[in-house]
């Protein structure tokens, strides 16, 4: 047993030396913890851990197989998301504690905040006294057991596991019900509360999840899409497609869901065009080595940049909407072509971690597959806010696509029609935020660059939140961006376009003077090497492809992505359908795509006379339409559309 | 250029005369459609197959393709191996839908004529594909077209080569008569034989141009000792004999020659022809390079044709009575000039084939004393540049195999449009016309919806082989049924439709597949990529574009704001019209005073039980709260309406109001901008809780929504008005006008609207259609149904409508505001007065 005075010992210090020590094998002892935050996140060694005093945020967060003793109380989410080990709080603890937790025994002597258990998978939260609202809320598995009371709307939305609860259920949450105890129940709590020394003479209520709201009542008809010509900006106000939807909506009663992303015109980067001449551009078939391209993103708070080979990533795109092999396929070329991949929501499979050679981790309100493991072989983290093409909304996986194996990686009952929580437990504003972006950065060592996604918005006020918040990047995600399954009318109605977007963002930053600390990666739209291009020209310092690189690997744009049953096998889980996705021939069509991408950034670029991508800037644009010239400022030249005389295609 | 472009780049522009969508941003042709020769719009035809509209199927089969019933049994159908669905489940099945339309509707359809209408007459000297297709193109272009013919029949290889249990005799006369019908112009003469019974130069003397499409009649021999045995026949005359109706004893065991489609036909003939017992097939290279058609080497595999690759001839020897067939092994070598491997001879690998007669099916040729004579051919087919399809005489034009080698059916009749093409443009004085390119068109067909589309394995037809009487050579497979027709069809991928995205169009998608299947170092391509997408686009938001709230967007909460989770979180969406009725779901329906009772009675009561409330001159039913809409000085408040709501007219006037009891809500309807001012101060002025702003521009007539795109403006006005009042939060606004969802009706709160008007939209949902400026009711539902579609449409745009409010942060959908919502145009944020997203507020 070693003791570390954290009087003496800043916390970054105090966690490296316990994760030391744990790789060693050596208890250690935090004496005047002095409520601090992050105490032991990222362990995953088994050592006991010994707190004289309290805790604050996150204690024991983000670890797996340590055994923490607190002695008096912790703040909120303690043990946050530990997969094994145990947690034993011998005074009371504050807001959702056990959140997320996948294994972990935690045991409260005192009483307990609200939201306990809150989206926790498996494992056991225990709480000798009362328990505030809400506990149990959206758990997907494990227990919870409150010897005193439960606290309002206990096991709100719950959709797996079970609440056991010794004095007054309060009341339940919506979709929760009093069942009988089971055989063995009562045997196996007991036992829990004698290894904990924890009395109880009381008997128990068991509460469980009532699967009223698991899966939508009705299925909406399966339609294949009406071809956009017939809904486009000159067709009747009541077209076929809003005649379509109304049918559909008055036999479900419900939204419409589909995937894919924005249907509909809206201002875009086409709608600009370049200030130059550039009939000659690719003319020099060696111009991809004449023009700088290579660039990092994610370093400027000293972590380990990712190394890009031309200011590309992946978009975050999951596993589970996208088959393992498409994922695999996408890993593939973006290694060849050298630049991030992204998990999505959901969690890193082996086969992804394998076929990317650089990979951002993406962590989401549900916790789906969020996992110290995962988060220290991953290569970036990336806290999810909201995406472009359903900001507000959490994400949607339809019960055919819930499989066992896809299930087991993000911890919940397979084939429910999975709708993650659009709001993280603890992050309800950018103060949160801050604590959070810091326990990632402890948990991690500080060696992983810790980016934000934001689906575009009131852009201007997130980006200035997220650079005092401290992340080294914004993903910024416009409206344009793409969906495995989301409301057809959020796809189309909510956000901001991706062109506004990246201005705003700009212009926000320079306006408090901190355009030099982070750095933006824009997505949502961006098509190929001339969007990236003009992306790059407006100020983002990367661009991000999701839909052209799922084209480029063989999509038909059907639509239908939430349905499960991908024809070409990309959106889907059923190994009937994803046996027609040939990986190792799609991940060279994507990669020649990426190295087109490359070769037209490269050509633009040295056409537009300068042999480094940092050098682009607005002033080399000009727009073509009003609307995007008042987004930009850019000069007004739609003339330019006549005075190019139309390129004649020349014949073979 | 080749017609067959897979880089599907560089697409020149048709010849003017054509129709061809080419341009269009939202239209690339479907790569099946590109790979076929004659360009047919394969993935309309399939969707009208789905439709089952045969006749526009067949318009669509048969529009750039005279023998359309003929390439529905025996088309090589380039088409299919282009299919983007070959890569995952097997190619669509064009081919086979082809014959299915042709088999419902070829026989009977009769063409109109298309009348001469020119001085000049062309000859054409052979009637295959390439000649008549080209005499059916002249003949459409109005010139009188003379086809001279040597046999006594109409068709060429399509008759004479192949075999009548893939291609009956009754299927080519159908073609030939439509194609006869088509051309009035069309003159045959049969039996006649350019250099036997007319010399070129008569020709010449009697007409304005000529085309040969002499084929490629003779079959090349092996070059090989012994050949000289009678026993040995070239595939082709082999085929003539059996097409001319003859039946040949064939001897035990018969050996075929060669692996394309003459030997796939000569093999299957002879298994079916009495005494044969045998028939092996000797090809020299191996089973994937073998040239035959996939579905031919399957058919005669299933005929138990026995195939011996790797295998070739070297001497033909007498072996008693039979003959023997001297090969060697061979292995692959070098790729040669057509990138095919060569065939290496493997030392010491001699053996030899017994059979009772060799067919040789190693080639064709064209001969033709005539025409040699004249020094036009080189030396087995008539010497023709492809780029004008011109001889070395200048009025002579030459197509098909007979000009360029032995093809395929479509390819000859490709041959044949394009020289049509080039004779026409000569005859018209035109020199250099633009180079000839297939057109593509496409007629925009709704995608099929089956649900298992996806799911659909190949439709195989049912294969019949050899059959009972092999001898009578019966057809070897069925036709689909309607059912396999359709299921078939709906597995179509439809790589012509644009599937729904603004920002990625047919063209890009096509785009983006090419820069997959460019290799990096392919400048040249890379290059016309980045050109093509260096043009610019339209204004996708031209001027004449209205106002409206598609236009509109919502900004989420992200950081700035809390986030509050749709799926989950309660929104309260109840309000308390004009602080005396209580609306469950903030809305109402209008319009269906002049409806009757089967239809408005289900409303009512589905309003009733939705908690929303009815606005019209009479109740719905009895159930629903009431807004009476009342003419003034006409209609008197009824005591039992929740609200009377007095219309103003086309001018304001002052008008008497009252209501019937205290508890009833006092409103008055505006629907222009003329005397609004008025109107509203008069409406404050005497303590009315509500104003119905009808934004629809024609609050007279039924259904006024089908005017059009609704007026938003009226209703910044109105708010203008009541702010300059200061009095905006004292009177209930209600909309009527343009409501389509839920996303609509939540914009509308945030401009300010407390309960929002549904009309068509309720009428779409109750079954309604719209027809001639009205909607049309069918008697095909139950009241009991039209009730549930009224409570689902409104359920789900109350639930759209609170999930943009989550979205954008809000517990309370009467809680959005104009902050919450951006406009993606100037002419929106104009006439809303909400800022362009990605500018500040004004």
């Amino acid at each position: 047993m070693v003791t570390i005075d954290l009087a003496a010992t800043a916390v970054r210090e105090a966690n490296e030396l316990i994760r030391r020590h744990g790789a060693d094998g050596t208890d250690v002892e935090l004496v005047n913890p002095d409520a601090r935050h992050h105490l032991g996140v990222g362990l995953v060694h088994p050592i006991d851990v010994r707190i004289r005093g309290s805790a604050g945020y996150f204690c024991a967060g983000l670890t797996d197989a340590a055994r923490f003793e607190v002695d008096n109380n912790v703040g909120w989410g303690v043990g946050d998301n530990m997969y094994s080990g145990q947690v034993v709080v011998r005074g009371n603890a504050g807001a959702i504690p056990g959140v997320a937790i996948r294994g972990a025994e935690i045991v409260i002597h005192g009483n307990m905040g609200s939201r306990a258990g809150q989206v926790m998978k498996a494992g056991t939260l225990a709480c000798a006294g009362n328990a505030n609202f809400m506990a149990g809320y959206m758990m997907y598995g494990g227990r919870i057991v409150i010897l005193g009371d439960s606290g309002e709307k206990v096991g709100e939305d719950m959709t797996g596991g079970h609440i056991f609860v010794g004095g007054r259920v309060q009341d339940l949450g919506s979709d929760a019900e009093l069942v009988d105890l089971d055989d063995g129940d009562d045997d196996d709590l007991r036992a829990f509360l004698d290894r904990y020394e924890l009395p109880f003479k009381g008997t128990f209520k068991k509460i469980v999840n009532a699967g009223k709201k698991l899966r939508y009542a009705t299925s909406e008809r399966q339609m294949r899409s009406i071809p956009f010509f017939t809904f486009s900006q000159d067709s009747e106000y009541w077209n076929p497609k809003i005649q379509e939807d109304i049918y559909i909506k008055s036999q479900i009663g419900r939204y419409r869901i589909r995937g894919y992303g924005g249907a509909r015109p809206l201002p875009h980067l086409a709608d600009l065009a370049f200030r130059r001449d550039l009939s000659h551009a690719g003319r020099d078939p060696d111009v991809v080595a004449k023009v700088a391209l290579a660039t990092e993103i994610g370093g400027l708070n000293g972590a380990n940049a990712l190394k890009l080979s031309m200011p590309v990533m992946i978009a975050p795109m999951s596993y589970g909407a996208l088959s393992a092999s498409t994922k695999r396929a996408i890993g593939l070329a973006s290694t060849l072509a050298g630049i991030a991949e992204n998990t999505g929501e959901g969690g890193m499979s082996d086969a992804q971690r394998g076929a990317a050679s650089q990979l951002i981790f993406q962590m989401l309100g549900g916790r789906l597959g969020w996992n110290i493991h995962d988060m220290n072989r991953a290569d970036g983290l990336e806290i999810y806010i909201s995406q472009g093409a359903k900001p507000g909304l959490g994400g949607q996986l339809m019960a055919k696509k819930v499989t066992p194996e896809l299930a087991r990686i993000r911890g919940i009952p397979p084939g429910i029609d999975l709708r993650s929580p659009s709001r993280h437990p603890d992050i309800l504003g950018g103060d949160d935020l801050l604590i959070k972006v810091e326990e990632l950065r402890e948990a991690t060592g500080y060696r992983l660059p810790v980016s934000v996604k934001l689906g575009a918005g009131r852009v201007s006020d997130d980006v200035k939140i997220a650079v005092k918040d401290g992340f080294d990047f914004i993903e910024l995600d416009g409206m344009q961006g793409s969906t495995g399954a989301g409301s057809a009318e959020v796809i189309d109605y909510v956000g901001v376009p991706t062109l506004p977007a990246i201005i705003e963002a700009i212009d926000a930053l320079e306006e408090i003077e901190r355009r030099q600390d982070i750095e933006i990666v824009l997505m949502g739209g961006i098509r190929d090497g001339i969007d990236a291009v003009k992306a790059l020209c407006l100020g983002a310092d990367a661009v991000a492809f999701g839909t052209s690189t799922i084209i480029a690997g063989g999509c038909i744009a059907c639509m239908q992505c939430h349905i499960g049953q991908c024809v070409t096998g990309i959106a889907t889980q059923d190994p009937e359908h994803e046996k027609r996705y040939q990986a190792e021939v799609e991940s060279r069509n994507i990669h020649r795509f990426l190295e087109g991408a490359r070769w037209q950034i490269a050509a633009l670029t040295h056409a537009l006379g300068y042999s480094d991508f940092r050098d682009l800037g607005r002033d080399d644009l000009v727009a073509l339409t009003p609307e995007a010239a008042e987004i930009t400022g850019l000069p007004h030249e739609p003339e330019r559309r006549a005075t190019l005389p139309e390129l004649r295609v020349q014949v073979g | 250029m080749a017609v067959y472009d897979i880089n599907r780049i560089l697409v020149p522009d048709a010849p003017p005369e054509y129709e061809d969508h080419t341009r269009d941003v939202h239209y690339v042709p479907a790569p099946c459609q590109v790979a076929c020769p004659v360009g047919t719009d394969a993935p309309s035809y399939i969707a009208y197959i789905w439709e089952k509209d045969y006749e526009r199927a067949f318009e669509a089969i048969t529009a750039t393709n005279p023998f359309s019933s003929i390439c529905g049994r025996v088309c090589d159908a380039p088409c299919e191996p282009a299919c983007r669905r070959t890569d995952s489940d097997g190619p669509v099945q064009i081919r086979n839908l082809k014959r299915f339309v042709m088999d419902e509707l070829g026989a009977d359809y009769r063409p109109p004529a298309a009348p001469v209408t020119r001085a000049e007459s062309v000859a054409i000297v052979g009637a295959g594909p390439a000649g008549l297709v080209a005499a059916h193109d002249l003949c459409v272009a109005g010139y009188s077209v003379h086809v001279y013919e040597m046999t006594d029949r109409l068709g060429g290889m399509m008759i004479w080569g192949i075999p009548a249990f893939r291609l009956p005799p009754g299927i080519i006369d159908e073609d030939v008569e439509r194609l006869k019908q088509r051309c009035p112009g069309l003159e045959v003469h049969l039996n006649t034989a350019l250099g036997r019974d007319l010399s070129l130069e008569e020709l010449k003397q009697r007409h304005d141009a000529v085309l040969l499409t002499i084929g490629a009649w003779w079959g090349k021999p092996m070059g090989i000792p012994g050949e000289e045995d009678e026993r040995i026949v070239d595939g082709v005359s082999f085929l003539r004999r059996v097409n001319a109706g003859e039946r040949p004893e064939m001897p035990e065991t018969v050996v075929v020659v060669g692996g394309g489609d003459v030997a796939m036909d000569a093999c299957r003939v002879a298994k079916r022809l009495p005494g044969c017992r045998h028939v092996k097939v000797v090809y020299r290279r191996g089973p994937d390079e073998i040239p035959a058609r996939k579905i031919e080497l399957h058919h005669a595999l299933k005929e138990e044709v026995e195939f011996i690759y790797n295998t070739q001839q070297v001497e033909v020897l007498p072996h008693g009575n039979q003959l023997a067939l001297r090969c060697v092994k061979t292995g692959l070598g070098e790729p040669d000039e057509d990138g095919r491997r060569r065939p290496v001879p493997l030392e010491g690998s001699e053996h030899d084939i017994l059979c009772g007669t060799v067919i040789a099916a190693v080639g064709q040729r064209g001969i033709c004393e005539e025409l040699d004579r004249a020094g036009m051919m080189q030396p087995d087919r008539v010497r023709t540049e492809w780029e004008s399809m011109r001889t070395a005489d200048p009025r002579v034009f030459a197509a098909g195999d007979g000009a360029f080698g032995g093809s395929t059916i479509v390819m000859a009749m490709h041959h044949g449009q394009r020289a049509a093409y080039y004779v026409r443009h000569f005859l018209e004085g035109e020199g250099e016309p633009l180079p000839y390119r297939t057109p593509y068109r496409t007629r925009r067909v709704p995608v099929a919806q089956d649900l298992m589309w996806e799911k659909f394995p190949i439709q195989e037809p049912v294969f019949v082989g050899l059959g009972d009487k092999p001898a009578e050579f019966p057809e070897i497979e069925l036709t689909y049924n309607l059912d396999t027709a359709r299921a078939e069809a709906a597995r179509c991928y439809r790589c012509d439709a644009e599937t729904g995205s603004a920002d990625y169009s047919v063209l890009h998608r096509e785009d983006i597949f090419s820069m997959a299947r460019t290799d990096p170092g392919d400048g040249r391509k890379l290059k016309a990529m980045l050109e093509r997408r260096l043009r610019l686009r339209d204004n996708p938001f031209p001027e004449a574009r209205p106002a409206g709230l598609d236009d509109l967007v919502f900004l989420p909460a992200n950081l700035s704001r809390l986030v509050i989770d749709p799926y989950r979180e309660a929104c309260r969406i109840s309000w308390r019209l004009g602080e005396r009725l209580d609306l469950e779901l903030p809305f109402f329906v209008a319009g269906f005073d002049h409806c009757n009772r089967e239809i408005r009675e289900p409303v009512d009561r589905a309003l009733a039980a939705v908690g929303a409330a009815y606005l019209g001159e009479r109740r719905a039913g009895g159930e629903a709260p009431w807004l009476q809409l009342c003419t003034p000085g006409r209609d008197a408040p009824d005591p039992d309406a929740s609200a009377v709501v007095y219309r103003v007219g086309e001018r304001w006037h002052p008008m008497p109001t009252a209501r019937a009891n205290p508890a009833q809500i006092l409103g008055l309807h505006v629907a222009s901008h003329r005397g609004l001012d008025e109107a509203i101060a008069y409406a404050v002025e005497r303590g009315f809780e509500l104003l119905v702003v009808d934004g629809t521009g024609a609050p007279r007539r039924e259904w006024p929504e089908l005017a059009g795109a609704p007026d938003l403006s009226l209703l910044r006005e109105t708010i203008a008005i009541l702010r300059r009042l200061r009095k905006e939060e004292t009177i209930d606004i209600a909309w009527f006008g343009g409501v389509r969802s839920g996303t609509d009706a939540a914009k509308l709160v945030g401009l300010g609207v407390n309960a929002i008007g549904h009309g068509v939209a309720v009428a779409l949902a109750m079954g309604g259609e719209i027809a001639d400026g009205v909607m049309r009711f069918a008697p095909d539902r139950s009241e009991e149904e039209r009730e549930e579609a009224v409570r689902n449409i409104l359920k789900a745009n109350a639930g759209e409508a609170s999930m943009m409010a989550r979205c954008a942060g809000k517990t309370r959908l009467h809680n959005i505001e104009p902050e919450d919502l951006r406009a993606v145009t100037r002419a929106t944020a104009s006439a809303t007065g909400i800022p362009l997203a990605g500018t500040k507020a004004a």
